[in-house]
Order: C-alpha cells, then sequence, then structure tokens
C-alpha cells in the first residue's frame, strides 16, 4: 500500500508507543536526568518528533536541517531542562529502538499493507531523522551556549 | 561569507523576532501573523544550515522555531496561562481561516496563501 500506511500505522498507535518509551526510559538506570522531570516534561516534544517522523515517511522524505524543527525543539528543551547530553542520547537511542520494534511488528501482520523495501526505507528515515537530532544535540552540548533568557513583556 | 558576530546578530534577532511574533499571537493580534511566521521559518532554517555547516557556534541558542507542542517552552519564555491560550489560540485562527494546520501553511508558502485572497 506505501510509506503512507506505515505512517498511519506509527501514528495511530502514538500513545501506546509512547507510554512504552516513557517506561524504558524511567527503567534505565544510566539514564539520571529524568528523574527531576515530570511525566509531560520527560514526553515534551516525543509526540510530536514522531508525528514529524510520520509526515517525512508519508511524503518518502529525506529528513534534513529543514525538515527536523521538532527534534530541534527537543534539543533545545533538554538544554534548558539541564539533562546531560549523554542521556538526551541515549533516550533518542530508546526511541529509535521502540519505533524500530514497531515497525518490525506491523511488517509481521498475516496481511501486511506493505512490502519490505516500504519498510526499509520508512526505517531510514527514522534512523536518519534521529541522527539528525543527535547530531544537533552533540554540537550544541559541545559548544555550550548560553540559553536565552525569558522575555520581558514587550510593547506592540 | 558572514563572521561570526554577524551570525551572532543573526541569532539574537531571530531570537527577538520569534519573542515579538508569539508575544502578538498572546495578545490575539493575530493579522498577518502566519506570513510573519514564514519569513520567520526562512530565517530559522538559515540560521540552522549555516550552524550545520560546522563553520559557525551558537554562543547563544536560538529558540525552538516550532511551539505547537510546546506548553514547557512557552511557559520558560515566560507566557502565562491567558497568553498561552492565546498563543494556542491562533493555530486554530489558522485552522479554520486557510483550511489547515499551522504548518501546513507554512510548507504551502506564500504562492498558496496569495491564491486564497486573490
Amino acid at each position: 500500500m506505501s510509506q503512507a500506511a506505515i505512517a498511519d500505522a506509527i501514528e495511530n498507535n502514538i500513545d501506546r508507543l509512547i507510554e512504552i518509551w516513557t517506561s524504558i526510559v524511567r527503567d534505565d538506570p544510566r539514564i539520571e536526568s529524568d528523574d527531576a522531570l515530570s511525566k509531560p516534561e520527560l514526553i515534551d516534544h516525543v509526540p510530536a518528533i514522531v508525528q514529524e517522523i510520520c509526515a517525512l515517511i508519508r511524503k518518502n522524505e529525506v529528513p534534513d536541517v529543514r525538515s527536523s524543527h521538532e527534534a530541534r525543539a527537543n534539543v533545545y528543551i533538554r538544554y534548558q531542562q539541564g539533562y546531560k547530553g549523554r542521556d538526551l542520547i541515549r533516550e533518542l537511542s530508546l526511541l529509535r529502538i521502540t519505533l524500530l520494534d514497531h515497525l518490525k511488528e506491523i511488517s509481521e501482520d498475516k496481511e501486511p499493507l506493505f512490502d519490505s523495501e516500504e519498510v526499509h526505507n520508512a526505517s531510514k528515515i527514522l534512523n536518519l531523522y534521529l541522527d539528525e537530532e543527535m547530531r544537533y544535540a552533540i554540537s550544541v552540548y559541545g559548544s555550550a551556549p548560553s540559553a536565552p533568557e525569558a522575555p520581558e513583556a514587550k510593547a506592540l | 561569507m558572514i563572521s561570526q558576530e554577524e551570525f551572532d546578530r543573526f541569532v539574537r534577532d531571530y531570537n527577538e523576532d520569534y519573542r515579538l511574533l508569539l508575544t502578538r499571537a498572546s495578545r490575539r493580534h493575530y493579522d498577518c501573523l502566519i506570513t510573519s511566521f514564514m519569513v520567520l521559518k526562512d530565517f530559522y532554517n538559515m540560521i540552522q544550515v549555516s550552524y550545520d555547516s560546522g563553520q559557525y557556534k551558537f554562543n547563544d541558542l536560538p529558540y525552538p522555531f516550532s511551539f505547537r507542542a510546546d506548553y514547557v517552552l512557552l511557559r520558560n519564555l515566560g507566557f502565562d496561562d491567558e497568553e498561552i491560550a492565546n498563543i494556542f489560540g491562533f493555530l486554530h485562527y489558522v485552522k479554520e481561516t486557510q483550511g489547515m494546520e499551522f504548518e501546513a501553511c507554512l510548507e504551502a508558502g506564500t504562492l498558496e496563501m496569495c491564491s486564497r485572497v486573490r
């Protein structure tokens, strides 16, 4: 059926996937930075990231700087939250595994709506997207910029 | 090629403009905001593409362009509950007036917007 069917199969399960990912992150003893975060703070941009990945899969488009806004937003927020860079990389790695596991699961349906090449294309897109975020995270954390201050009320 | 100082100024200008547009949305000044965000998105992409070239560093981190999902970000930016509701209200306003989501509008670009007002 196509890439669109794969994107739908991910998006229709987004709540369950985020729930699985949240639980794996919370249980991972190697991630320390999440301790101080509430569940909404931890989840934050992750659903939007998955949706942006799905939009790219639907269009069969290779992610780049211009099509990974949610990934960049996530790096910004994590940096502001005082999250350690290595913990961010680890949680992205866990998101990758969660999504790849789901792809495997839906491709093993008795009557799959897509062929192995389409699944392979979708996994390439999601891998490249998360690599794009990691690349950005590494360069931001490496250069340690100052995060901008909260604004003063501005006259229009 | 631009210098690091010029790049820093671009980031500062972007951050200021971003805050200004969100402030307008927070006060329900929605007129012409979509086109302003379109221009700002190009500016943001230019900054990120330049940064990605590896020739510059961020001395100040640019605000993320995306704000749809982000109550936490908007809180950090100093907006209160009513202002945040107005910012999210802008997204509804776009959907109602343009018949598509805010992000789709930005993607469609100015040509699509122009064809709608003709």
